[in-house]
């Protein structure tokens, strides 16, 4: 047993005697406490209970308080005096410790009250002669609180405020303090979206601590030579020899991808087509501006009902004023509909066309790569007669 | 971490595609989808015709006025009127300004010459340009009529624009037989008339001596079956429109035939028979007058009319209860009920293009011109009035003809005509009341 329980046990023992013989659980009644009564005979009982009277005699006394607030409307001034004079009235008259005072009876107090209301009383006739003095339609306008003193009408355009203030205005003359900008920089962007899927696997960087500055070159360079024509085998031959070493992710490979993209920089254009698209692409609203701007043009309101089911795909040309070339506007393809038709349906697309883009589409004229060759697909299915 | 790489392979795989897609678009030309147009006549400039000589200057405004107006009544086009013109065309081949018709936004221009040669002959050529493409829509062609047919050519001039703008087959070059009506309803006066399909030149075929009804062309236009009450009962009759002869097809005693119509071969007619309270289809060689009969059933069967390819034909029956339309083998055999709204079908007749079937429905106390698929599919009411019955097709299938009655003692019939979208409801002009039109095939 260590010595914790026998610490333990002795204390619970202790607590356990003290209960039992310390007094714990008696019923102990309290000790009885003796009050002294005094007996006091009716008269003096009656002499205790004059005093309470004494509120209904100071309540005479403040009748006059009444028409001195009445004046407040003539005079603002004077309003603030009402709340003082009466206040200590009020409080000298509620003590009820002065039954001598209830008791004896104080007629000057009384016939001082009853002078004051004819002072008090506004609305006669002989006190209104004064009021034709002033207009009757004077009156403080509304405000949340009494000023103590009259106070100036404030300016039509200043504003109410706790604290007076002065009108400022920017110092021309000054010199303009500028305020300290932190350098930013817009968000990373390319021209397309390349996914890992697009990437070799192995493409990420192993040793060198700077990412590959054109990647996505070196990835669009592969394909190109094997759609061109044989008309180059040299060229052909050569480019699977940079696919190998691009995919073997070495320092040098990251030296020559800067090289390629410095030397595309300054006008080396051999390794890209004319016909991509380059720039940033069109937003989902220019496609919409274009597209509502054609719609508006394309009347299909004589056209057979067999045009009516042929949709057909156009393609023109832009220039960069966002006017469409005429002799460029052909159809490239048809479906759902006989050649007669199909040719109908590409006339009215043709005249949508040219009409709605005779003062010039609404196209960002920095993405002109973009929008230089488009493809207009006229699908009637909405307008369809059935 | 492995739920955290799942999580992630599925996300790349949700939006692969979508990048994929990205990237495959930005390669080649823009591409846009219009979906959406307007729906607006098209706006087009017919300058009067270039007279070549003298005499020839009264028909050359006179052409030009009916080309503008078959166009302007198709409801497709709108003229812009010569004052608004900048340009004048003084000679017919010369160069056309295209940017004068731009602007004024003519998107079509027709130009034209005239000119007269010996024996009342007149020789119009005409061209039509597309103004925004700055070309010429197909060749120039050059008509030649007699001074008294100078309506006709005006109409070929007009049918070649409309099929070249619109790729629909022409048909302002055709007629309508009518029966034309006169006094009060009480004691209204009938007979057969013909005129061009847009109120002119009316010729009277029959006299008013006795009732006519329901005048039918023939599939060439030379002819005319319809249902007279001469004899005191109806009978039908075939009437030559050329030498206005006419002979009685079905005179069978004790009997009543009318509601007849050619067939495609325009051999056969077909016709509803009433004998002993009943009413039949029955069809008969116009050559050998031998009859047939199609149905056999205790109900009424009437109004038939033949598919364009005649292998089948449409009537009404009201062997449901109420008259329906049936569609049923041109030789007879079961019939198969094609109409189920609400309300009375009748007068059905099949579209020359063979798509679409016209028929007269009451319903709620009012009449309606509608047509419907030949399976009775999409159903569509174009017209609404008090009465309107007996539509007719013109050639091209993109107009339906009809009659209407106004209310009352009082009340008028006249034509009308409609396009198969509801649009371009009009009343088509005629010198006295009309009713019950029959469209002719294009005139050769």
């Amino acid at each position: 047993m260590n010595t914790g329980q026998i610490i333990s046990g002795a204390g619970h023992a202790g607590l356990i005697f003290w209960a039992l013989f310390g007094g714990a659980f008696r019923d102990v009644p309290p000790p009885n406490e003796v009050t002294e009564v005094t007996a006091i005979s009716a008269d003096d009982f009656a002499a205790l209970m004059a005093p309470e009277q004494s509120p209904e005699a100071v309540a005479n006394v403040d009748t006059p308080e009444p028409p001195e607030a009445g004046e407040a409307p003539g005079m603002t001034s004077e309003a603030d005096a009402v709340p003082e004079t009466a206040q200590p009235e009020v409080t000298e008259s509620s003590e009820p410790d002065t039954p001598p005072e209830v008791t004896e009876p104080d007629p000057p107090a009384q016939a001082e009250v009853s002078e004051e209301p004819p002072v008090m009383q506004p609305p006669q006739e002989d006190t209104a002669a004064l009021v034709p003095d002033r207009s009757p339609d004077v009156r403080p306008r509304e405000a949340p609180r009494v000023a103590p003193e009259p106070v100036a009408q404030p300016e039509p355009d200043v504003q109410i405020d706790d604290v007076d203030q002065q009108e400022t205005a920017p110092d021309e003359s000054a010199e303009p303090v500028e305020e300290d900008q932190e350098e930013t920089a817009r968000q990373e962007a390319t021209t397309e979206i390349v996914t890992e899927a697009d990437d070799p696997a192995d493409a990420a960087p192993s040793r060198s601590l700077r990412p590959r500055p054109r990647p996505t070159r070196q990835a669009e360079a592969e394909p190109e030579p094997e759609t061109q024509p044989q008309d180059d085998p040299q060229p052909a031959a050569q480019e699977p020899e940079q696919t190998e070493t691009a995919t073997q992710q070495s320092p040098e490979v990251d030296e020559n991808a800067v090289e390629n993209a410095l030397a595309e920089a300054l006008g080396g254009s051999d390794t890209q087509p004319d016909s991509t698209p380059s720039g940033p692409p069109l937003t989902t609203g220019e496609k919409e501006g274009l597209r509502v701007a054609v719609q508006q043009c394309w009347n299909v309101g004589s056209l057979s009902s067999e045009a009516l089911a042929t949709t057909v795909v156009v393609g023109v040309s832009m220039s960069e004023d966002g006017r469409p070339i005429t002799a460029s506007i052909k159809m490239l393809g048809s479906s759902g509909g006989s050649n007669s038709a199909a040719q109908q349906a590409f006339e009215a697309a043709r005249r949508a066309i040219i009409r709605c883009g005779a003062d010039g589409y609404k196209l960002p004229p920095e993405k002109y790569d973009q929008w230089r060759d488009i493809e207009m697909t006229f699908n009637p299915e909405k307008m369809r007669i059935k | 971490m492995r739920y955290v790489l799942s999580l992630l392979a599925a996300l790349f795989m949700l939006a692969a595609p979508a990048l994929a897609q990205d990237t495959a678009e930005s390669d080649g030309p823009l591409r846009i989808e219009i979906t959406e147009g307007v729906i607006e006549p098209l706006p087009y400039a017919v300058p009067s015709f270039v007279a070549d000589t003298a005499a020839a200057s009264e028909w050359a405004d006179k052409i030009s006025r009916v080309v503008a107006s078959d166009l302007n009544g198709t409801g497709l086009f709108r003229e812009i009127p010569a004052e608004a013109h900048i340009a004048r065309i003084s000679n017919f081949s010369s160069p056309v300004q295209f940017s004068d018709w731009k602007a004024i936004n003519a998107q079509a221009l027709i130009t034209g010459a005239v000119r007269t040669e010996g024996s009342g002959r007149i020789v119009v050529s005409f061209r039509l340009y597309d103004v925004f493409a700055g070309q010429e829509m197909g060749q120039g062609l050059q008509l030649v009529g007699t001074e008294q047919g100078w309506r006709r050519i005006a109409h070929k001039v007009a049918d070649q624009v409309y099929s070249r703008l619109t790729g629909e087959d022409p048909y302002f070059d055709s007629r309508v037989v009518f029966v034309s009506e006169d006094g009060p309803k009480d004691a209204r006066q009938k007979r057969l008339a013909i005129m061009d399909y847009d109120g002119a030149n009316v010729t009277y075929l029959t006299d008013n001596s006795s009732l006519v009804l329901a005048p039918r062309f023939s599939p060439q236009g030379d002819q005319v079956l319809y249902t007279s009450y001469e004899s005191g009962f109806p009978r039908i009759y075939v009437l030559n429109v050329e030498t206005v002869g006419r002979r009685v097809l079905e005179s069978q005693d004790g009997t009543m035939s009318f509601a007849p119509r050619f067939a495609p071969d325009g051999q056969t007619v077909v016709y509803s028979l009433t004998r002993g309270g009943n009413t039949d289809l029955y069809s008969m060689q116009i050559g050998s007058s031998q009859s047939t009969r199609l149905t056999n059933a205790p109900s009424i069967e009437t109004a038939p009319s033949f598919s364009p390819d005649g292998s089948r034909m449409v009537f009404e029956s009201d062997r449901s209860g109420t008259p329906q339309l049936y569609i049923m083998p041109a030789g007879g055999g079961e019939a198969q009920r094609i109409s189920f709204g609400q309300g009375r079908y009748g007068t059905p007749v099949w579209s020359p293009r063979g798509d679409l079937i016209a028929f007269t429905k009451q319903s709620k106390g009012r009449f309606h011109i509608g047509v419907m698929r030949t399976d009775g599919s999409e159903e569509r009411l174009l017209t609404a009035s008090f009465l309107d019955e007996g539509p007719t097709w013109a050639p091209n299938g993109r107009v339906i003809m009809f009659s209407r009655e106004t209310q009352g003692a009082q009340g008028s019939t006249s034509l009308y005509s409609v396009d198969i979208t509801g649009r371009n409801l009009k009343q088509v002009p005629t010198p006295s009341g009309a009713s019950d039109p029959s469209w002719s095939p294009l005139q050769k």
